[in-house]
């Protein structure tokens, strides 16, 4: 037992994995939490997907000559924060059936853009586009943690300064407006600080990663309990065992730690829509027993009324 | 110098978002103190009137004001007298709020950031829900109420909030009869006692009909202003809500009877 420890304390790689999971499960438990109550948990996806595109954007700049200086990191945070103004465009009124479909049109513009420049980036140079999609947590740098250390306390600062705002936005933008409150800077603010949260997440730990635990634990404390804060602390911690579980399965039995990860925190939210249906069951003996028969009321209707009865009109 | 008209517009032309015209030519001018009542049928640009007012929309031509103050121009200043009830079904049910929370949002969204709850929040809060028979609710989440119940909750909000103008949208559609009288009367009540004008659509002026003190017929313009008796005109009415509109007297008040009810939105 003590050997493990040791053996884990002793690898640098399994530290930057824990503490990278643990500001993962920040990020999934300050923006995660009001993506799903936003119903606007497909911006996830997007958001990975316009990185790439931004990617290849800063690749080909570079490559080309065109702006030797500009990074491929710096194009990822401008597509994603372009797709969070698009999207929060769409959703000013606060409905979000319209921004899922600004997230899914923005989505598909910037992979179109993606892959139309990998045709010009030099062939070698073509996966390190794809790396913003396909990081793996048991690979994170020492510039990925730090990467994403900043924007995980970032996002929960500004969710713990505004939560109030963030809140009243996703609950009812419209009165929030009416009674003075500057939503709409609340609404972008919250987008764009969750798009480049999720930007980085995503280049640091895998798309796989990043959708499964940004979405899925939300989603599964949202089912159960009955306050904000408690979702989001929640969401912290089933985030954070999956991952756990996610990395202790791959030193045990050499399997994905991602894969893992995302299949425990999907099955949170199978077993928290058990424990919800179970919940609003009724039992039995709350069911009062019927006061009338039927037949008793409609013999008694019958009476009141004096109808005749039908066989004696023929 | 007098005080300005509560609520007035002249020559407001106001778009959908989908392009349609849905008000032309609106001129009006009420005085407070005032309980006015917007009605129309569906469509007929209710509440893009009042989300217009609110600075919520912008207008083609013309302008609105209220207390004064200019729809475009001098939207915070609104913004900050107005008590807003929006259709019940604007608010989100994903959110896990607990019936306290809907209600301090009325006092919250007033202040400013960090928007610290304080003990009187709390007192005017339930002394809200207390007028519209909800206190017991206090803890309770929000989107396992009933319709009726999540409306007099939101007017409960507007109750507690600050403000001399109260606007609600619809607060009676698809509430229960109970519902109904109990908003009717907190408003009524509310509204006499303090010194607060209430600007409120409704499909039915009928429950609201003793209280009200202006009306404003409209379909895409203003077709009647006047108390309610006066609007109840069979001629107008039938202009607006076609041949099946009736208006009958009752104990020396007229009452309209139309088939026209439910919600309408244009998003």
């Amino acid at each position: 037992m003590i050997d493990i420890f040791q053996e884990i304390l002793s690898s640098p790689f399994i530290i930057r994995a824990i503490i990278g999971s643990i500001f993962i499960a920040l990020v999934a438990s300050s923006s995660g939490t009001f993506l799903v109550f936003r119903g606007l948990s497909f911006l996830t996806a997007g958001v990975a997907h316009a990185a790439l595109g931004g990617a290849a954007l800063g690749l080909f700049l570079q490559t080309s000559g065109i702006i030797p200086w500009f990074d491929p990191m710096m194009g990822a945070l401008i597509f994603s924060v372009f797709v969070a103004i698009v999207t929060g465009y769409a959703g000013e009124t606060g409905i979000s059936q319209r921004m899922e479909v600004a997230v899914g049109v923005s989505f598909a513009l910037s992979m179109s853009i993606a892959v139309f420049l990998m045709y010009y980036i030099p062939p070698t140079q073509v996966p390190q586009v794809w790396g913003y999609l396909v990081g793996d947590i048991l690979l994170l740098g020492y510039v990925d943690v730090v990467l994403l250390a900043a924007i995980a306390i970032l996002l929960v600062i500004i969710t713990l300064i505004f939560n109030k705002e963030f809140i009243y936005v996703s609950v009812d933008m419209e009165g929030s407006l009416a009674h003075g409150m500057n939503a709409r800077a609340y609404h972008y603010l919250m987008l764009i600080t969750s798009a480049l949260a999720i930007a980085l997440a995503t280049k640091a730990v895998g798309a796989i990663l990043v959708f499964a635990i940004l979405v899925a634990p939300a989603a599964a404390s949202n089912e159960i309990f009955n306050s904000v804060r408690s979702v989001m602390v929640a969401v912290f911690f089933i985030a954070l065992f999956s991952e756990m579980i996610g990395l202790a399965s791959s030193l045990a039995i050499r399997a994905s730690p991602s894969a893992i990860a995302g299949i425990v925190a999907a099955m949170s939210y199978v077993v928290a829509l058990q424990i919800r249906s179970y919940r609003n069951r009724v039992p039995e003996e709350d069911i009062p027993p019927p006061s009338y028969s039927s037949v008793e009321i409609f013999r008694e209707t019958t009476l009141e009324g004096g109808t005749p009865n039908h066989s004696t009109d023929h | 110098m007098s005080s300005p008209p509560m609520f007035e517009a002249d020559g407001l032309a106001v778009r959908y978002p989908n392009g349609e015209l849905a008000l032309h030519n609106v001129s009006f001018s009420i005085n407070a103190p005032s309980f006015t009542a917007i009605i129309g049928p569906n469509g007929s640009g209710k509440s893009t009137l009042v989300k217009t007012a609110l600075g919520l929309l912008t207008p083609l031509q013309g302008y609105i004001k209220i207390m004064g103050y200019d729809s475009v121009k001098e939207t915070q200043k609104i913004r900050k007298l107005v008590r807003y009830v929006p259709q019940k079904d604007r608010i989100e049910q994903n959110v896990p709020l607990k019936v306290k929370d809907i209600v301090l949002m009325g006092r919250l969204l007033k202040k400013s950031p960090p928007r610290f709850t304080s003990g009187k929040d709390k007192e005017l809060s339930r002394n809200a829900l207390k007028q519209v028979h909800m206190e017991d609710f206090w803890n309770r989440p929000f989107p396992e109420l009933s319709g009726g119940q999540r409306q007099r909750v939101l007017v409960a909000r507007a109750l507690a909030s600050e403000g001399s103008v109260m606007i609600l949208d619809e607060p009676l559609a698809g509430t229960d009869a109970e519902s109904q009288d109990l908003i009717v009367e907190a408003l009524g009540k509310f509204h006499k006692e303090n010194n607060v004008n209430i600007i409120m659509i409704t499909h039915d002026l009928n429950p609201i009909h003793s209280y009200v003190h202006d009306v404003l017929l409209l379909k895409n313009t203003i077709v009647g202003i006047g108390t309610p008796c006066d609007v109840m005109d069979p001629e107008i009415l039938k202009k607006v809500y076609g041949p099946t509109a009736k208006v009958v007297e009752y104990a020396g008040h007229r009452y309209c009877v139309t088939r026209d009810s439910g919600f309408d939105r244009h998003d």
